[in-house]
C-alpha cells in the first residue's frame, strides 16, 4: 500500500514539475476555442468575386423579375466600400433567362441546360418560378411542387436566395392582392399578416438576494447549451491530456528496462495501480485549475448560478472515475507495446471508446431524457461524459441515474484495472515487439 | 543458513525450457557467481529469486523464509536487491531523488545520510542535484549501483555488474561489493568475465541450456577437472604439432596451453618441446575457469565433457 503511494507520489510530481505541463495547462484551452476564434477572425473575409445567376420566370409576362432586378441592384451598391472603393462583398449578376415551353420535358430539358452552365463554372446557380405562385385560390395551397427553385452546385452558399427571398415574397403578395382585389392598403394587410414565432426561454426564478423577480435571461438560453458542452469538453481534454502522458510513461520504463527493477520491488499491480492514483492525482489538479478559473470568472461576471456546485461536485466524481477507467486502458496499451509508434496500432479501440460521447453530443443535447440518451448514458464508457452532459442541461435528471452511473463505472472501472493489471504484469517485461491484440486476450485469460 | 535455496526448478516459455531442474544454495555472506554463455538461464533464474518471473516447478526460498511461503509473496523482497543486466532510471529526475525514491520502494525511510555516503563514495556528490541524463554512461551505472544497495538489502542479485566499465569504476564496484559482504550481506552476480569470477567469487555455478554443469568453490571445481594442463612459453614461436598425449593446443600468443590427455606422461612431453626449441616456461596446473567454460560450452564440446563427468 505504502509502495503504492510511493510510486504515485513519484508519477504525479514527474507530470506536474515540468515545464510541459505548466505550458499544456495554458495552450491547451487556447487550441480547443481556437477553432472557434479563427471563425470569428475570419467571418469578415469574405470570397468578392462576382457571381452571375439565371433567372427563369414563368409567371406570364415575367411579373416577378423587376422585382428581383431591384433588389439586386440595390444590394449591388452596396458591395463596395464607399470610403476604400474596395468589394467588401461579392456583386451578383442576373441573366433573365426566357421560359421553355410549359411541358415537364422542355422544364426538365431546360434545368439540365442550366445545370451544365453551373458545372461549366457559368454561372453560380439559378432561380426558377413557377406560374403557380401568383395562385391564392384554395385549391392551391395544398400543392406540393416547390414553387420557387434555387439550384446550385454549392446548396451551403445561400446568400443569393436569402436576400431575394423577401422582397420577392412581398412582390408575390402584391400580385395575388392586385388580383384578388383587396381594397385595404397592402401595408396594413401585411401588418395583420406578420408573422408570430415562439422565443424558447428558461424560467423565470427569484434572486434570493435581492428578493426581485427574475426573468429568463438570454444568457440562462446560452449557459444552457454552453456549460454542458463546456463540461463535456473538459472531461474529455482531461482524460487526453493524463492518460496519454501515462502510456508514453509505461513505454519508457519499458524501453528504459526501468520496469524490472520496480517490479524488484514492488507487485506489478500495485505499481499499476500506482500509477492510476498518480494520473488521477494530476487530471483532478487539471480539473481544479480549469474549473476553479472558469468559476471564478463565472461568479465575477454574475453567471455563477449556471453552474451550480452540486454539479461540479458531480463532475470532480466522474472525472476521476473515467481517469481510472481510460487510464487503465491506455496503461494496458503501454504495456503491450514496446515504442511510442506501435502505440497507435493498438490504441484507437480505446480513442474510439473515449470519443463514442463525442459523437452522441448533439443528440444527448437535444434529447437529454430520451431513451435512448438514457440508455446510452449508462454504458460506462461513456457515462462520465454523457452523464455529466445530461445533468447540466436543465432541469437535469433524476438522481438515482448518477449515482448507479457511478456505480456501474466503477464496475467497469474495476474491470478495466483488472485486466490492465493483467496485461501489464506479461507486457511490462516483453522486449523486442509489440503484443498483438489475440496475444493480450491470452495474457489476460490465462495462467 | 542459506541465502538462496533453488530446489527443482523448472521454467518453460512456450516450447523453449529456460532452466531445467535447477537446484543450488547460496551459503548466507558468501559471493555466488552465476557463469554461463548468453541464454543459459542466469537471468531467468535471476528474476525468478526476485519473483518477477514465477518457476513452473520446483520451490525458491529466500533468506529462510519459512517453507508455506506462497511464492507470490513478496515481503521478503524488501530485504533483496536486484540490479538488472540492462539498466535504466528516470532519466527526468535528480540522481538523489531517483535514489531516494528506490530507497521509499524498498520501505526504507530516512535515506538521505546514506544516499550522501554513497554518493561521496561513489565520487558523485557534485551530481546530486543533476538530472540524470545529464550524466555519462558510467555515472549512470554507478547511480544504478547505488539505487540498487541503498535499502541495505542482505541479499543482493547483481547481473553482469562490471559489463561496460572502466577499469577505474570495476575496482570500486569490486571494492563496494567486498565491503557489502563484509558487513554481512549475500551477493549473487552473473558475469562473462571469468577474471572477475575466479577472483571475487566463493562459489561458482555454471548454468548451460538451463541445466546446472557447474557448482562449487573454484578449488573444487579445478579439482575436478584435474592437472591436464600445461602451460610452456617456447622462445622461438615454433610450431606445436604432433606432441605426444596433447589433444588441444590454445596458442595465447605469448603462451600456449596445451590440454593433455589422461594419463599422458608429461616428461615425455617437456622432452619433445626441448626438440623444438627452448624452453622458457614449463607448468603443469589445473586448468582455468575461461578453460573450463570454454570446454563445456562450445559447440564441438560435447564429448569432451563426457570424458571429464
Amino acid at each position: 500500500m505504502r509502495k503504492m503511494l510511493v510510486v504515485a507520489v513519484r508519477e504525479y510530481l514527474a507530470a506536474v514539475r515540468t515545464k510541459a505541463f505548466l505550458i499544456t495547462l495554458i495552450i491547451m484551452p487556447v487550441l480547443m476555442s481556437g477553432s472557434i476564434l479563427i471563425q470569428w477572425l475570419l467571418k469578415d473575409y469574405r470570397d468578392t468575386k462576382t457571381k452571375k445567376f439565371a433567372i427563369i420566370d414563368r409567371t406570364p409576362g415575367t411579373r416577378l423579375y423587376p422585382a428581383i432586378e431591384k433588389t439586386i441592384q440595390a444590394y449591388n451598391e452596396k458591395t463596395i466600400d464607399p470610403a476604400t472603393h474596395k468589394a467588401i462583398l461579392p456583386r451578383f449578376d442576373l441573366e433573365l433567362v426566357s421560359a421553355s415551353m410549359n411541358t415537364s420535358e422542355a422544364i426538365a430539358e431546360q434545368r439540365l441546360e442550366l445545370s451544365e452552365r453551373v458545372r461549366k463554372g457559368e454561372l453560380f446557380g439559378f432561380l426558377e418560378i413557377s406560374p403557380e405562385v401568383l395562385g391564392w385560390s384554395k385549391g392551391e395551397m395544398g400543392k406540393q411542387e416547390p414553387l420557387l427553385r434555387y439550384q446550385s452546385n454549392r446548396p451551403t452558399n445561400l446568400d443569393f436566395p436569402h436576400l431575394i427571398e423577401k422582397p420577392l415574397l412581398h412582390a408575390i403578395q402584391d400580385i395575388r392582392m392586385d388580383e384578388a382585389h383587396l381594397q385595404a392598403p397592402r401595408e396594413q394587410i401585411r401588418a395583420i399578416m406578420r408573422p408570430v414565432s415562439i422565443e424558447a426561454l428558461g424560467l423565470t426564478s427569484r434572486n434570493p438576494a435581492t428578493g426581485t423577480i427574475e426573468d429568463a435571461s438570454l444568457q440562462g438560453r446560452i449557459a444552457s447549451v454552453a456549460v454542458p458542452i463546456g463540461f463535456m469538453m473538459l472531461m474529455f481534454m482531461v482524460i487526453m491530456m493524463t492518460a496519454t502522458p501515462l502510456m508514453q510513461g509505461v513505454v519508457e520504463e519499458k524501453m528504459q528496462r526501468i520496469a524490472e527493477v520496480l517490479l524488484g520491488s514492488i507487485r506489478p499491480f500495485d505499481l499499476m495501480l500506482g500509477k492510476l492514483l498518480g494520473m488521477t492525482a494530476v487530471s483532478l489538479t487539471i480539473t481544479t485549475v480549469y474549473l476553479g478559473s472558469a468559476y471564478g470568472a463565472a461568479r465575477q461576471y454574475g453567471f455563477a448560478e449556471y453552474i451550480p456546485p452540486d454539479l461540479l461536485a458531480w463532475f470532480v466524481v466522474f472525472q476521476a472515475l473515467a481517469a481510472l477507467m481510460y487510464g487503465s486502458l491506455f496503461i494496458a496499451v503501454g504495456a503491450a507495446c514496446t515504442d511510442m509508434k506501435e502505440t497507435q496500432n493498438l490504441l484507437w479501440p480505446v480513442m474510439l471508446l473515449a470519443m463514442l460521447p463525442m459523437f452522441l453530443m448533439g443528440n444527448v443535447l437535444q434529447e437529454p431524457n430520451s431513451t435512448v440518451a438514457v440508455g446510452l448514458s449508462f454504458f460506462p464508457f461513456a457515462t462520465p461524459m454523457l452523464m455529466i452532459l445530461r445533468q447540466s442541461v436543465p432541469p437535469g435528471v433524476p438522481s438515482w441515474q448518477p449515482v448507479l452511473g457511478v456505480g456501474l463505472v466503477m464496475l467497469a472501472t474495476l474491470l478495466c484495472v483488472w485486466v490492465a493489471g493483467r496485461i501489464f504484469r506479461v507486457g511490462i517485461l516483453m522486449q523486442g515487439k509489440g503484443a498483438k491484440l489475440n496475444e493480450m486476450l491470452r495474457w489476460v485469460f490465462h495462467d | 543458513m542459506l541465502a538462496v535455496a533453488i530446489e527443482g526448478v523448472t521454467k518453460t516459455f512456450r516450447q523453449h525450457v529456460a532452466v531445467d531442474h535447477l537446484s543450488l544454495q547460496v551459503p548466507r555472506g558468501s559471493i555466488y557467481g552465476f557463469i554461463g554463455p548468453n541464454g543459459s538461464g542466469k537471468t531467468t533464474t535471476l528474476r525468478m529469486i526476485m519473483r518477477i518471473l514465477y518457476p513452473d516447478r520446483g520451490v525458491i526460498r529466500v533468506l529462510d523464509e519459512p517453507g508455506d511461503n506462497k511464492p507470490t509473496d513478496r515481503s521478503i523482497l524488501d530485504r533483496v536487491a536486484y540490479l538488472p543486466e540492462e539498466r535504466g532510471l528516470y532519466k527526468q529526475m535528480k540522481v538523489r531523488e531517483v535514489l531516494h525514491f528506490y530507497a521509499e520502494l524498498k520501505g526504507f525511510r530516512r535515506s538521505r545520510p546514506d544516499i550522501d555516503a554513497w554518493l561521496k563514495r561513489m565520487d558523485l556528490s557534485a551530481w546530486a542535484d543533476k538530472k540524470v541524463q545529464t550524466l555519462s554512461k558510467g555515472m549512470a551505472q554507478k547511480v544504478q549501483f547505488i539505487a540498487t544497495v541503498i535499502a541495505r538489502p542482505e541479499l543482493i542479485l547483481l547481473d553482469e555488474p562490471f559489463s561496460g566499465l572502466d577499469p577505474v569504476n570495476t575496482d570500486v564496484l569490486r571494492e563496494a561489493i567486498l565491503e557489502l559482504r563484509r558487513s554481512g550481506a549475500t551477493i549473487v552476480f552473473s558475469t562473462h568475465d571469468m577474471g572477475v569470477a575466479e577472483e571475487l567469487c566463493d562459489f561458482i555455478c555454471m548454468i548451460y541450456k538451463g541445466r546446472k554443469v557447474l557448482d562449487g568453490t573454484l578449488e573444487s571445481i579445478q579439482d575436478a577437472y584435474g592437472s591436464d594442463t600445461v602451460r610452456v612459453h617456447l622462445e622461438s614461436s615454433a610450431a606445436l604439432d604432433n606432441l605426444p598425449g596433447v589433444v588441444k593446443i590454445t596458442d595465447f600468443g605469448r603462451h600456449q596451453e596445451l590440454r593433455l590427455a589422461p594419463q599422458a606422461d608429461t616428461q615425455a612431453l617437456l622432452a619433445c618441446l626441448m626438440q623444438c626449441g627452448r624452453v622458457r616456461h614449463f607448468e603443469v596446473t589445473r586448468p582455468t575457469l575461461h578453460d573450463i567454460f570454454v570446454r563445456i560450452a562450445r559447440p564441438d564440446a560435447a564429448p569432451e565433457e563426457e570424458s571429464h563427468a
